[in-house]
């Protein structure tokens, strides 16, 4: 029985559980400063951190460097510590290329003589700090955090600290999202509840052909569509509602429609079958019993809605958090959300570090949000018997 | 069973306002699809309304330009691959799971269901690393394998509902009459679940031909697909080509889906006929 | 059994024959922004060239991922043979062993290349894109001469169009404060550079609407929604010629340019096909004809000889002395070094 298993839990393994646990782990690897400068980092762990260090940190700087030099290892390792101090880039290139450690003569003088930044405490205190095989430093950035000089935590400068702000847009977005179309999908699922079958079905087909329909495309049919001279506008032109085309997309406006329109069927679904099995006899008795239509709503029938409603709403809501294709089809510059930058990291900036800090909180997020679900709505009516 | 009848006026007009508000909202849901349909028989270059004159020029320059056959032979390949291999591996996990009596059930589920609650750009990007490592980005086989673990849950869910009915008598009667485990699964099992097989195999085909994101991350020239053709095209030029395009997908898509649905209705009146006595 | 016919056996021949043509041809591989610039290329670079030497030239989309460039190298598993990349990305590439270093005087006459930087360690200029400041003609009368009148709202009300990148921006914003276009890189480079430019654009801010790609610049200025806005010379030209505008371009106010180069991914197998490539792509007369399709200036100097006033119109050539220059080791320094801390300020700025 459990071999015929197997074969998916093996696939699911190797393509699907080991990928995303390298990529989290990503987020804390720091393998780049303890392998292309191992000597540095022994000769630093013993050093305090206050001022510069002595002779012999200099001397196993520019061994380590002067090993690098000529392979891509040098332009990699400055890429990697520029992530912190930038500059130190160059900083490393430079130096790399021009130490020779079989000079004689004091190695400190040397890097100083190449560049005078070797003066400066600060880029000893971050090799000092980044010299274990993990790091925080993706993590906290992603956090708009930072390590002080002092050596606690102490936020990032205000203005280039935009992680925090991309979560709370994120997070923004989608809830506003999740809003629109508890109010919008509340009443049609209500309404095919309460329809004939032959009438609830037709509905349903109504609501299925859009979400059978793939995201990509009804993204693309919003863009066609909220153009400036596209059917939207030239229809509100035309009926009077409008003087002028409006601006309906790259902005907060037109990702709104486009993502309610995306995700509405996920809201409908799931609320219809929960109502489907509310029995209408209990609005009845409750009516009989004397109480106002509006109390037996209120105290019959959302109640027994209640576990559809945050289904769907969460479901909605996960969904999404982790948008990609919608936003960037149809947002504006300021309405990208983590999964923009998430891809931004991983290809332009080639900061796999930051993708996976802000991929891990991404994903932390919605595992918190899953196990309140499954708090709420009682894990057992998820799992499949 | 509708609810009661509105009474007072209030609750009138509400009910009204609740039916208003469907509509508009069915409209909204529906319409867009249905509004770029005659887009794409444009003759002119641009999505707008009026169409200057009817034309199947785009069409053609979806069956002629090598851009787009080639995506779409490319996608259709891949599909039928993953579908192949998502549901023998679905099938099989959902009978194991079906049979299983241990504790570890609720998390194999969890498992195989994994991949519905990952963001699919995160997956994208960790394949992307991971394939990168591996020497696999670009790889056919890879994408396959990254499809096919997308599809595994839909399969192994649609095929674990199909099971929740399925009466274990009926391959132990035919064990007990004689039957090897492979001949009772191919005569007796196989043939009561294959509508739910065929489901699970066209929500697999439909996952891997709309699959956007590793394709991306991870495909190599030789691999675009249709999805990717289309997002280039909406996302550098834009022609009615990219109309056309999406009016292909979205009828893929409804065919698929209404043969899952014809499907279903066909095993629930089988199962309702077979329930009476 | 019954024999298989004599067509079917044609038939398996031919197709035989036809895959195995298909297969023969030696393809080259090149990753390029796509749109109209590919378009322009294709017509005027890879058609020709593939056409003349017998081979298929596959296009490839690459929008500046270094990764795509990285993961290939990396693996051994080379799919691009070449790219079209950016100065900052030819640097980096080249540093991080990603393209391939070639001594590109043996190919070509380094002088001719001489305005536009010259020839890199691993990559070749073929074009010079200007970005400047546009406006309509058509709805603005008496044009902005400098990055001040843009800045200016009052005589010139309406939004303005830029570029949501702090590179180029910035240099702009420097513009306007007064710095001299050439002054620009090494101001900003300077202590307090940065500070001073979203200073001006902090300024600017209320009346700014950003766009990411470059068909965007146009339409908000031909549909009016910007009065004025930061636009490609390129695109501006192929708007008027392709649409009928008017829209101008004020090149005297300053510029930021730069060229696009040619690179050639490390450990190709098609290195000399690609060199052969590059060597047509850069000489005199496909490089003006480039110019003639896509408005946008050649890097080679020999190019200007055979173009007429009226197609030398958009580009900078006369003004060559307010171009901040996208190229040289104080650009390539300063950005390689603050590219991502400074994008993660510009992002800020503009979220506010």
């Amino acid at each position: 029985m459990l071999a015929l298993v197997a074969p998916s839990i093996l696939f699911m393994a190797l393509f699907f559980v080991a990928p995303l646990g390298l990529f989290l782990f990503r987020s804390v690897d720091n393998s780049e400063v303890p392998g292309w400068l191992p000597r540095t980092v022994a000769a630093l762990s013993s050093w305090s951190g206050a001022g510069l260090p002595e002779e012999p940190a200099f001397r196993a700087l520019a061994e380590d460097l002067a090993a690098l030099s000529g392979s891509t290892a040098l332009p990699l390792l400055g890429r990697r510590l520029n992530h912190d101090v930038p500059g130190f880039r160059t900083l490393i290139t430079a130096t790399g290329n021009r130490v020779d450690p079989a000079r004689r003569g004091s190695m400190r003088e040397q890097l100083i003589g190449i560049d005078p930044r070797w003066g400066e405490p600060l880029y000893w205190q971050t090799i000092r700090r980044e010299r274990h095989a993990l790091t925080w430093f993706y993590l906290l950035s992603a956090l708009d955090l930072r390590y002080g000089a002092a050596g606690g935590l102490e936020r990032a400068p205000v203005e280039s600290a935009i992680f925090l702000d991309l979560l709370g847009r994120t997070l923004g977005i989608s809830a506003v999202v999740t809003l629109i179309c508890v109010l919008l999908g509340f009443p049609v699922a209500a309404t095919m509840a309460g329809s004939s079958p032959a009438r609830a079905n037709a509905l349903l087909i109504l609501v299925l052909v859009p979400f059978w329909t793939s995201l990509l495309v009804r993204s693309t049919a919003w863009v066609i569509l909220l153009q400036n001279q596209g059917v939207v506008n030239q229809a509100l032109v035309g009926l009077g509602v409008l003087e002028k085309p409006v601006p309906l997309i790259f902005n907060r406006l037109g990702l709104y429609i486009a993502m309610v329109h995306v995700l509405l069927p996920f809201m409908v679904l799931p609320l219809y079958s929960v109502l489907k099995g509310i029995r209408p006899e209990l609005m009845r008795a409750a009516a009989s019993l004397g109480a106002a239509p509006w109390t037996a709503f209120l105290r019959v029938y959302v109640p027994q809605a209640l576990p559809g409603l945050v289904a769907g709403a969460s479901l909605v809501f996960v969904l999404a958090l982790g948008y990609y294709i919608t936003p960037a089809l149809v947002g504006g510059p300021g309405d990208q959300m983590i999964g923009y930058f998430i891809a931004y990291f991983t290809n332009t900036a080639v900061n796999w570090g930051m993708a996976s800090a802000l991929g891990t909180i991404l994903l932390l997020v919605v595992t918190l949000i899953y196990l309140a679900l499954g708090r709420i709505v009682g894990l057992e009516r998820l799992a499949v018997r | 069973m509708a609810h009661p009848p509105p009474i007072t006026a209030l609750e009138q007009a509400s009910h009204v306002a609740i039916r208003i508000l469907t509509v508009l909202v069915l409209a909204y849901l529906v319409l867009p699809i249905l509004v770029i349909l005659p887009l794409s028989f444009t003759s002119g270059e641009l999505l707008i309304y009026p169409l200057p004159a009817w034309s199947l020029r785009w069409y053609r320059e979806l069956a002629t330009s090598p851009l787009w056959t080639r995506a779409t032979w490319n996608s259709i390949v891949l599909a039928v691959v993953t579908t192949l291999v998502a549901t023998t591996a679905g099938t099989l996990a959902a009978l194991g799971l079906q049979g299983l009596r241990s504790r570890l059930k609720p998390a194999l589920y969890g498992l195989l269901a994994l991949p519905l609650v990952i963001p699919p750009v995160m997956v994208a990007v960790a394949l992307f690393y991971y394939y990168a490592r591996l020497g696999l980005v670009g790889s056919f086989w890879g994408l396959v394998l990254a499809h096919t673990v997308l599809a595994l849950p839909f399969v192994v869910i649609t095929i674990a509902a199909t099971l929740q009915g399925f009466d274990v008598n009926l391959p132990r009667a035919a064990a007990g009459l004689g039957a090897s485990p492979l001949q009772a699964f191919r005569k007796v099992t196989l043939p009561i679940i294959l509508p739910g097989v065929v489901s699970g195999a066209v929500f697999a085909f439909v996952t891997s031909f709309d699959e956007l994101l590793v394709i991306l991350f991870v495909g190599s020239p030789e691999q675009r697909t249709l999805p990717r053709q289309l997002w280039s095209g909406v996302s550098e030029t834009m022609t009615p080509a990219v109309a056309a395009a999406a009016v292909v997908l979205i009828s893929v898509s409804l065919i698929l889906m209404a043969v899952v649905e014809w499907l279903r209705r066909r095993s629930d009146r089988l199962r309702a006929g077979a329930s009476h006595p | 059994m019954p024999k298989p016919s004599r067509l079917w056996i044609a038939l398996v021949v031919a197709l035989t024959a036809w895959t195995g043509i298909a297969h023969a041809q030696t393809k080259l591989v090149v990753g390029n922004a796509g749109g109209s610039s590919a378009d322009a290329e294709r017509k005027v670079f890879y058609g020709p060239f593939a056409a003349a030497n017998k081979i298929q030239i596959q296009e490839e989309s690459f929008n500046q991922e270094l990764a795509k460039l990285r993961s290939q190298v990396e693996t051994g598993n080379l799919i691009w043979d070449m790219v079209s990349t950016t100065a900052i990305n030819v640097a980096t590439g080249c540093e991080e062993g990603l393209l391939e270093k070639i001594d590109w005087s043996k190919y070509m006459d380094p002088k001719v290349f001489q305005d536009v930087g010259g020839l890199s360690e691993c990559g070749v200029p073929y074009l010079f894109v200007s970005g400047g400041l546009a406006y309509d003609g058509n709805r603005i009368k008496e044009g902005p001469k400098t990055w001040a009148d843009f800045w200016n709202v009052t005589k010139w009300p309406g939004k303005r169009g830029m570029l949501y990148r702090a590179e180029q921006t910035f240099e702009v914003a420097l513009m306007a404060d007064g710095v001299p276009p050439p002054k620009a890189m090494e101001v900003l480079a300077a202590p307090g550079g940065v500070d001073r430019a979203l200073k001006k654009l902090e300024a600017l801010k209320p009346n700014i609407h950003w766009w990411k790609n470059g068909a965007e610049s146009i339409t908000l200025l031909s549909s009016g929604e910007v009065a004025m806005a930061y636009a490609w010379n390129g695109r501006v030209a192929s708007a008027n010629k392709t649409n009928n505008l008017n829209l101008k371009m004020e090149l005297g106010a300053g510029h930021v340019s730069g060229c696009q180069y040619w690179a050639i991914m490390k450990g190709s197998k098609n290195k000399e096909l690609a060199i052969k490539f590059i060597q047509y792509a850069v000489s005199a007369q496909p490089q003006a004809d480039f110019v003639r399709v896509i408005s946008y200036g050649p890097a080679n100097r020999d190019a200007y000889a055979l173009l007429t006033d009226q197609e030398k119109a958009t580009l900078p050539a006369k003004h060559m002395d307010k171009a901040s220059l996208q190229l040289g080791k104080l650009y390539l320094g300063f950005w390689l070094a603050n590219g991502d801390a400074l994008l993660q300020r510009f992002v800020k700025f503009a979220a506010q």
